[in-house]
């Protein structure tokens, strides 16, 4: 009985995941003073902050973002950071930010103000391809020169090295689930490849997505169970579970508003907005999520 | 020894006849039915084919029956079964697990290359076996024909090294994996094959990494664009020394090996926006380019189409199931647009300006009157210009002219809606 039971709510976890529907709120086209984002790359928010990598015009810009409404759009433009392309807030509202010029993660505090380099202690040559941060601040790095998966603590010290695999495969991004499962994305394979909290090697999670999506980029939870994937070059968003099963797609190639164009990075909130760096259109577009 | 050979060649013939024989009288053929009484009828071609120098074993039987139904068939010419079964009836050629197998095998087409009666060439073949490869083969051959310095087996036949039909030990479906099939008959501790290598020990090494097999116009068979250390005999430069116990390990790993040469060209590739990931990650150079000589210019290890697609193999697919296609990229000219090595723009495109990067080879002016450039807004949106890619997905779509909606008229109407109907 208890069998059934756990069957009929599985089922209807799945239903519920696959029905996750984005409901366009509308494009986000410049900063305060009206100058026009140039080819975003990065997105990161919490309830109340957004921070857009604005990477064509080498800044970042600063919104609030309350009740769906987007307000603001403060520029942060720092000697240190010209080529920013990816961007995550930590528990405090605090913004770290891939600089792909320099090769190096850049910690600001919430305001922008420049607090200096993640460098890490414990590895050498670390060229970060992507990064994200778990609940407790924790920094996971995805190293191209050891093609590694490297856990920091929040003072950058290494704690963990998770080596990826070798062979035919090409990563791009990881996300961590408040679980603590790193999860990695394979753009040539269009897989997504996990280990658990404590697991020593990386294995295959999705498998034969490649009809699915055709150069993934991003990845990251939603916290309730579903991945999403931007598929890059497919020009979508990609829901898997976190067993790695295909949900669905959702998106579509476009210059109008509720369609992308190259998209590179995605946010969620806590409250079930979602946002969109949508490099080739120049632009951040808003989505609510519903179910 | 050649008796033992004789009374085997006896025994089967005798045990054909029996089984020949078995038949007719099973079924109450009249004497020659399965054969012979066919040629009353099949006269012509057939005659003149038995003629030729080989005959295929049941044809000289006068065995048709072996291959063709009298009555009635589902498949064509009356054959007993679809052509590949018939004569895989008896021919067993592809092995269990092949590593490669040639197309026309796997196809089916057996016919592709023999014929199935009689042929003037061995096996049965339909041409000489050199001309027969270069039937499908033509760039392989001719360039072997051309080179200045070339194999003598290349010369002789292809099957020397390739086995035609499939290959349990190689890809291309070389009879051996390299080095392996090559030491067979290049006897590597000969002083003068170690003198040539400066004394390394490359007898395990992998030959083709360097030298082309089909023929080169560089001595020593080594690919057409060397690598000037190695022309000059200077492995030591990048390896430890021979007779190291590192043996070939490189002096430095990665990068750090090449700058040594190339530190100015390494120096601006890391200094742009966008460093491409295979520069700075893995293999570093080593990912795109041949350390010791290669086919293509500037050591790419294979054509671009090949190189770039090992990672963008959606890309390349794309373009390869594109209605239109765009000619740099059908030509693996993948450079024409893209920066390799970094650039400042996104999808490290050789020029910001969309514009003037498709102007390079299109003049755009002279085919089409629709507005273009940083003047003219889009649209659809507001942080746009128009440009070609406003229209056209420069790597294909399913659609025509590289067109990402189905037809022209929503193309259009995307921007033009008063015309949408």
């Amino acid at each position: 009985m208890k069998n059934i039971l756990a069957l009929v709510l599985l089922a209807a976890a799945s239903t519920a995941r696959a029905d996750l529907a984005l409901v366009s709120r509308g494009p986000v086209y410049a900063d305060t003073k009206n100058g026009p984002l140039k080819a975003p790359e990065g997105v990161a928010c919490a309830d109340g902050a957004l921070v857009v990598a604005d990477t064509g015009n080498g800044r970042l810009v600063s919104y609030d973002w309350k009740d769906g409404v987007v307000s603001g759009g403060a520029e942060i433009k720092l000697a240190q950071v010209t080529y920013p392309v990816r961007v995550q807030l930590d528990g405090k509202g605090n913004i770290l930010v891939l600089d792909r010029k320099a090769k190096r993660i850049a910690r600001l505090d919430r305001k922008g103000a420049f607090q200096g380099w993640v460098d890490v202690k414990g590895e050498s040559g670390v060229v970060p391809a992507a990064f994200k941060l778990d609940a407790a601040d924790g920094l996971y790095v995805l190293d191209l020169t050891s093609n590694a998966v490297l856990a920091l603590d929040p003072a950058g010290a290494l704690v963990r090295k998770v080596e990826l695999p070798k062979r035919g495969a090409l990563f791009v991004d990881l996300a961590v689930d408040a679980a603590g499962t790193i999860y990695a994305l394979d753009a040539l394979g269009s897989e997504v490849w996990s280990v658990a909290k404590g697991g020593a090697e990386f294995k295959p999670l999705s498998k034969g997505l490649k009809d699915s999506m055709s150069f993934p980029s991003y990845l990251t939870s939603d916290g309730k169970g579903t991945l999403l994937v931007v598929d890059q070059n497919g020009n979508g968003i990609v829901l898997l579970g976190i067993d790695g099963s295909y949900l669905g797609r959702r998106l579509s190639i476009g210059w109008s508003e509720g369609a992308v164009y190259y998209p590179t990075q995605l946010c969620l909130t806590q409250g079930g907005e979602l946002a969109v760096a949508d490099r080739g259109n120049n632009r951040l577009d808003l989505f609510t999520v519903t179910r | 020894m050649r008796s033992r050979t004789l009374l085997a060649l006896l025994s089967a013939l005798s045990l054909l006849a029996a089984g020949a024989a078995g038949a007719e009288n099973k079924l109450k053929l009249q004497p020659g039915a399965n054969g012979k009484v066919c040629l009353g009828c099949h006269t012509g071609d057939l005659e003149k084919a038995l003629k030729k120098p080989f005959i295929h074993t049941p044809v000289k039987a006068r065995d048709c029956t072996g291959c063709h139904s009298p009555h009635a068939s589902n498949h064509g010419k009356l054959l007993s079964e679809e052509p590949s079964k018939t004569c895989a009836a008896c021919h067993d050629v592809v092995p269990a697990k092949p590593k490669s197998a040639h197309k026309p095998v796997t196809d089916g087409g057996c016919l592709t290359c023999h014929d199935p009666h009689a042929s003037g060439f061995k096996n049965n073949l339909v041409k000489a076996p050199r001309d027969l490869c270069a039937g499908c083969h033509k760039a392989v051959v001719q360039t072997a024909t051309k080179a200045k310095f070339k194999h003598r087996p290349v010369e002789q036949d292809c099957a020397t090294c390739h086995d035609p039909h499939g290959s349990a030990k190689g890809a291309s479906l070389l009879k051996g994996g390299v080095p392996e099939l090559c030491v067979g008959c290049h006897k590597m501790e000969r002083p003068i094959l170690v003198a040539k290598h400066m004394n390394y020990p490359v007898a395990g090494a992998r030959c083709t990494s360097c030298h082309d097999p089909h023929g080169s116009n560089v001595r020593g068979m080594l690919y057409d664009n060397v690598h000037p250390p190695v022309a000059k005999g200077m492995c030591a430069q990048c390896h430890e020394p021979p007779g190291s116990p590192k043996r070939f390990q490189p002096r430095q790993a990665g990068m750090a090996l090449c700058k040594g040469c190339h530190a100015q060209k390494v120096a601006g590739m890391l200094d742009r926006n966008r460093v491409h990931w295979a520069v700075v990650g893995g293999d570093a150079c080593l990912s795109c380019h041949s350390p010791h000589a290669a086919k293509e210019k500037g050591l790419v290890k294979a054509n671009m189409v090949t190189v770039c697609g090992a990672c963008h193999a959606d890309t390349v697919k794309r373009q390869a199931l594109s209605e239109t296609k765009h000619k740099p990229i059908s030509e693996g000219q993948c450079t024409k647009c893209h920066d390799p090595h970094g650039s400042g723009a996104a999808l490290l495109m050789a020029k910001a300006d969309t514009v003037e990067l498709c102007g390079t080879c299109h003049d755009w002016q002279k085919h089409s009157t629709h507005p273009l450039g940083a003047k003219h807004k889009d649209p659809r949106n507001q942080n746009l210009t128009l440009d070609c890619l406003s229209c056209h997905r420069a790597h294909g779509t399913e659609y025509k002219h590289m067109n990402p909606f189905p037809t022209t008229t929503e193309l259009c109407t995307k921007c033009h809606e008063k015309f949408k109907r």
